[in-house]
This record gives structure tokens, sequence and C-alpha cells, in this order.
């Protein structure tokens, strides 16, 4: 620091102090305590408070936390002779100590922020020569502050709700987390280190059998489930553009109505409809006679998977055809002008104009489809249920037409197997990391650097 | 020549997918109007068997149909205004300022963005339980909050990123606080993008299934994807009470969805596409 900084400082009373010496001091303070520097050096009293009484509160909770990661590493003790409700629930445990990692966390970045704000305010009290002045509290937080008020619902809400529940996920995979014998509060859960993916890749054929089988389907559904919606969807949409009849905005009506009747309805209807013995399209075709015994649609594995594909073109294609229209009614009208002026035909005009406009600018939604529909839960698990039932189902619960998330779902709800369920997630997390990275790199803020 | 014949298979086409999408949609309607419970009795010619609006009043009258809706209405408003007023506080932040773990924040949402919610939901329900917001509606709403989030930032933030920052920092040169700049130039000019969200934040709990179903134990917390599914469970089968519940929901979201065609068109191709 330069002398006459120091000299500046000088009518401020802080004498014994020089530029260098003040910018050590407060970064000692700021480390020491939290809002230290601020009350101290710095006299910004209302931040230094805030930042210290936070760190107050952390150190009251602190038995709690220790408490909390303590029981995060044993997930307690099997108490046999306890009555069950006074039993330690591992499951509590888990879920207490992500959180308590979470606040750790938070809190240490909290403290990072509170270093830096009096890191920022030294120097802007050595280079302009006065103490940066404390401005009244309901300004600071519409003014300055505003960041903190306009995110802290969202950090905390994601943290808690959204990232607690994936880190847990994933723990749970390294234990032994399942029924029967592993249930809180009757009894405790532990870690097992990666026992459940040895179970699941390649130690018991039944599950490993199920797991890639449903893997397989899983791809296979995703990858027809988007082909047929964007490209039947691509269909409606150029013949509806093409189409000259008067009646054309009537049907587009129409077409969209799939799209209009929520997902739940129209599956868990469909379900009916296609129940071998007694439902209407079965009974529609035997009483045209094109049919003598009964057709069955979600009975047969294999059956029962062409029909899933069907009915959610059924479903998904107006997504893709109001999406394309969109996209088509967008193009420049002078761009399909100048190649007809060049002499081209209807069907060179869409083959080398338009189609490659509409494929560019949808491409990319093919990919979140095709991520939308890996995890597309309602479709399978209302239509079908997962089923029908195959070989391996009694041991593992995974039906002929059950996708990685229904049979999650399953494990879960149904049969309690936690810890292989969250083996499967781990697998949904692999598979979806393209996708992330796709996606990420398609966004703005990466093209510029900003990321 | 030609042009006729492409009319006649254009007209096929229309035909024949028409049929398609409405033959199920008048086999809804009829089975909602139909006597008797089962599917097994009804007509295989829609309305063959006569009309009755038994099903409507059983609904309405014997089963907690109008709670389910009014619950589902609750967390569905709730949900939509807390999106908007979150997601454009935090897009605004994000979009305009510089601050500590920005960047790390931003990747956060980003890759959150792809994972299903429910893939924790062991642990949601947990949490829910230590703060005792099993079983409530506010629970639900929170959920729904949170897991909307990262999605919604991104997109607002992508909206505002695209509006020059010299209509804002006019404003704070003139001395125009934070809040004031957000509450009286961002949120207008970024209504088109808050209204889809808030379209889309309203209409998924109508139909979410899985974490209401984890979340909502009693019956009278329920919401109506819940009560629909529970019409025509492996022990029930009301199957024509159930085509009537649902379409009393059906009719006003296929009602919205014709009339704003146009408009959903235009938001579809924006907003996904810029994403």
């Amino acid at each position: 620091m330069s002398a006459t900084l120091t000299q500046r400082d000088l009518p401020l009373g802080d004498t014994d102090v020089t530029g260098t010496g003040r910018c050590r001091t407060v970064l000692v303070l700021a480390c020491a305590f939290m809002g230290l520097a601020h009350l101290t050096v710095l006299r910004q009293w209302v931040k230094g408070a805030t930042f210290a009484l936070v760190e107050i509160l952390l150190l009251t909770w602190l038995p709690l936390i220790v408490k909390n990661l303590r029981g995060l590493v044993t997930l307690g003790e099997q108490q046999l002779d306890v009555p069950v409700r006074f039993r330690q629930n591992s499951l509590f445990m888990l879920v207490d100590g992500v959180m308590t990692i979470t606040v750790l966390l938070l809190f240490a970045a909290i403290y990072y922020i509170s270093v830096r704000s009096a890191l920022a305010a030294e120097r802007s009290w050595s280079t302009h020569g006065v103490r940066p002045r404390e401005e009244s509290l309901p300004r600071t937080f519409l003014g300055k502050a505003f960041p903190i008020v306009g995110l802290t619902p969202t950090v905390v809400l994601v943290a808690f709700f959204v990232v607690v529940p994936l880190v847990f996920a994933a723990l749970v995979a390294f234990t032994n987390y399942s029924a029967p014998q592993h249930i809180p509060p009757a009894n405790t859960i532990d870690w097992v280190g990666l026992e459940n993916f040895r179970r699941l890749f390649g130690g018991s054929s039944a599950w490993t059998g199920a797991l890639g089988r449903v893997f397989a389907w899983t791809l296979v559904w995703a990858v027809l489930a988007t082909v047929t919606c964007y490209f039947g969807g691509m269909l409606m949409a150029v013949l509806v553009q093409e189409s000259k009849f008067k009646i054309t905005p009537l049907l587009r009506a129409v077409f969209i109505l799939p799209y209009a009747i929520p997902g739940v309805v129209s599956m868990l209807f469909w379900n009916g409809m296609l129940n071998g013995a007694f439902g209407t399209v079965n009974r529609t075709l035997q009483s045209i006679g094109l049919i003598d015994g009964t057709i069955p649609w979600l009975s047969d594995p294999w059956l029962a998977k062409f029909t899933v594909v069907t009915i959610n073109l059924w479903a998904g294609f107006p997504y893709f055809m109001l999406l394309i229209i969109g996209t088509m009614t967008a193009i420049p009208a002078d761009i399909i002008e100048a190649a007809q002026i060049d002499g081209a035909s209807k069907w060179q005009v869409f083959r080398r104009v338009t189609l490659p406009l509409v494929m560019y600018q949808t491409a990319p939604l093919m990919i979140i489809s095709f991520a939308h529909n890996l995890n597309n839960f309602g479709a399978i698990f209302f239509l079908t249920g997962g089923g029908p039932a195959v070989a391996d189902t009694t041991t593992t619960g995974a039906g002929g037409t059950d996708i990685m998330v229904s049979w999650i779902y399953k494990l879960t709800i149904t049969l309690l197997q936690y810890g292989n369920a969250s083996v499967l997630a781990i697998v949904i997390f692999v598979l979806l990391a393209p996708v992330a990275i796709f996606n990420f790199r398609r966004t703005k803020s990466y093209k510029e650097g900003e990321l | 020549m030609v042009r006729k014949l492409n009319t006649v298979v254009l007209g096929a086409i229309f035909t024949i997918v028409a049929f398609a999408v409405l033959w199920p949609v008048v086999h809804m309607v009829s089975a909602a109007l139909a006597p008797g419970q089962s599917i097994a009795n009804l007509p295989v010619v829609p309305f063959a068997n006569g009309v009755t609006t038994q099903h409507f009043e059983f609904v309405f009258t014997q089963t907690p149909y109008l709670r389910w809706f009014r619950n589902t209405l609750v967390i569905a408003v709730c949900t939509s205004v807390g999106t908007m007023l979150f997601a454009s506080m935090g897009a605004y932040v994000f979009s305009r300022y510089q601050f500590s773990f920005k960047r790390h924040i931003l990747m956060t949402f980003l890759i959150l963005n792809i994972f299903p919610a429910f893939v924790g939901m062991v642990a949601v329900y947990v949490v829910l339980l230590r703060i005792g917001g099993l079983d409530t509606l506010w629970g639900m709403v929170l959920i729904y909050l949170a897991g909307n989030m990262p999605f919604a930032t991104w997109m607002v933030k992508s909206y505002l990123d695209q509006i020059p920052k010299s209509l804002d920092e006019a404003a704070r040169i003139d001395g125009a606080s934070g809040f004031r700049i957000y509450a009286q130039i961002i949120v207008p000019v970024a209504r088109p993008i808050l209204t889809f969200l808030a379209v889309t934040a309203f209409t998924a709990p109508w139909m979410d299934f899985i974490l209401p179903k984890l979340v909502l134990r009693s019956p009278e917390n329920q919401t109506l994807a819940l009560g629909l599914f529970s019409f025509v469970t492996d022990k029930n089968n009301f199957f024509t009470n159930f085509a009537a519940g649902s379409l009393v929901v059906a009719v006003p979201f296929m009602i919205f969805f014709v009339a704003t065609q146009k408009s959903l068109i235009a938001s579809l191709a924006g907003g996904a596409v810029k994403g």
C-alpha cells in the first residue's frame, strides 16, 4: 500500500493500522469468527451481527450436528430389547445425516461469502479512503442484497427437496434397506458396501436377468416412443399444412384432443378398452367378425410392448404435430418462394428446404423427448401396470413392459426393496448423464462462455 | 389427375386418423353416460344402451370428488403462483448480478433438470415427516415448487438474457433499487415466459400420481388423479364412474387446449426450442 493511502486513513482514527496491516487484520478477524471483521474494524453493525448470529446458531446446534453425523456413520444399533417405537431409526438417521451435511455446506458457503464481503469492504475503504457506509436494513434487502432475497427460497427448496433426496437415494444403494429384514423402526439398516450392485450386476441370475431385460426394453421403448411420435407428428403437421380442405382447422382441433386429455385418464381408459375378455376393443372386433377369440393386447409380453408403443403414439403425436406446425409457420416465406422461383417442385421444396429447417429446429427436442420417455412412468404404469408377469417377476417384481422407473416404483412402494431400487436409480443417472451434458452444451450460457 | 388422387389419399388418411383419435373419446363419453358399472357391460356401439346421468350424480354425491377437485385446484394454483414468483426472482438475480457460487448453482440446476424428482421419493417422505408436512397440501406444494425451480429458473433466465441490459441499467443509474427494477421492469418484460410457466405448473399437478400417492394418505386430502385411480384398481371396478369423473376434468382441459391452440403452437415452438 502506498503512503498516501495510509495518510488518508489517518483522519478516520485508525492511526495504528496501515492499509496492508488492516487488510491482514480484516482477513484474520473474518476467518476467526463470522462477522467479526464487520463488527470491529469495518463497523458494519447490521451485516456483522447477522453473520455472527448465523455462526452462533450453528455453534448452539453443534451437539446435534455431531450426533447426526455420527448417526450417519453408524446408522444405529440393533436394540431388540427396546420397544419398537423407542428403537433407533436408521432411516431418520440417514436422512438427518444428509440434511446436516447440506446445512454444513450452506454454512461454509455463507462463511466464504462473509469473508469475501469483509475483504471487499476493506478494499473499497483502501481505494476510496472512506469507510463504506452501512445502508438501512430495508434498503439493503431491496437493493444490494436483493440477490440473497431472490435466491434464498429457490436454493433452500432445491437443496432440501431435490438434492437431499437424490443424495439419500444414492446412499441407500450402499445399504441393506429392504423388506423383510431391514425395515425401520423395527430393525436397523446397515452399510453393506457394494452388495446390491453385486446382486444386480451378475450375483443373482434372476436380478441380473431382470435388470438386463428391463434396461434393454427401457432403451428400445424410449427410442420407439420418441421416433414414432416425432415422425407421426411430422406427417400430420405436413398434411395439415398442405391440405386445402375447408374443414382442416376443425381436423387440427380434433387431432390435438389426445394431447389435451390428461395422461392418467387416457391411459387408464385404454387399459379398460384393451382388457382381454371384457374390453371394448376385442368385443368390437368380435362383433364385426374380424376375430373369433380374444387378442391378449396387454397380457402377452410381446404384444403388450407393441400396444404400449402404439397407444403412446396415439397420445403423443399431437405434441410434435403442434410443435412442427409452429416451426413450419415460422419459416420465412421468401425462402420457400425463392425455391419455387428456381423451379423446385412441391416435393423438392419440402425435401430440400422445409424438412432440413424443421429438423434443425426440432432435433434437440427429440433428445429431450427421449429423456422424457426413458422416465415416462405414466405411459407404462397406467396402461399395463408394468405387466404382464414373466418368468422372474415373482422374485424381482419386474413385468414384461416395466421400464426402469416403473420398476423402481414397484420396488419402493409395493415390495419395499429400497436398496435395489436405489441401484436402479443410479443406473438411470448414468443413462441420463449424456443427455444432461448435451442439454448443457446446448445452452446459450455455455456457448457464450458464462459457464 | 395426380392432384385428384392426392386429395383422395389425403382425405383417406385424415379420415382414418380422425377415427382413431375420436373413437376412444366417443367411447369415453358413452361410458360416462352408460348404465351399469363395469367395462364388460359397455355397449360396442357407443350410446347403444341408453343414456343416464347417474354416474355423475354418484361421483358428486357419494364420493369425495369435489373435495379432490378442490385439493388439486389449491395445489395447482399455489404451485403456479409460487413457481412464477420464485423463478422470476431467481432468474433476475442470475441474469443481472454477479456473486459467489453463481456458476455452481446454475450448473447444479441444469443437471437437476434431467433427473425425475421421484427417484428420491423415500427421502422426500422422511423430510416431510420431519417438518410435519406429510399428508398436507402445503407439503405437496413445496415438493412441486422445488421440482419446478431448476427448469423454471433456467427458462426465465434464458429469456431475460435476451433482453438488453440497458433497459434496467438506466433505472439503476437513476437510483432504483434492485427490487423496484425487478417489480417494475423485469416482471412486465418477462410476462410471456411467465405465463407459459404458470400454465405448465398449473396443469401438471392435475394428473401427477406418484408423489401425491406417497404424501397424501387420508382420503380427504387426496388429489383427482389418486381418486380417479381408486375407481378402477383391482379391488374396485367402477369403470363408468371413472369415465364420468374423468370427463369432468378432461373437458375443461380439452376446451382450453383447443381454444388456445394458436398461442400454444407459438409458445411450444418458441419456449421449447430456445430452452
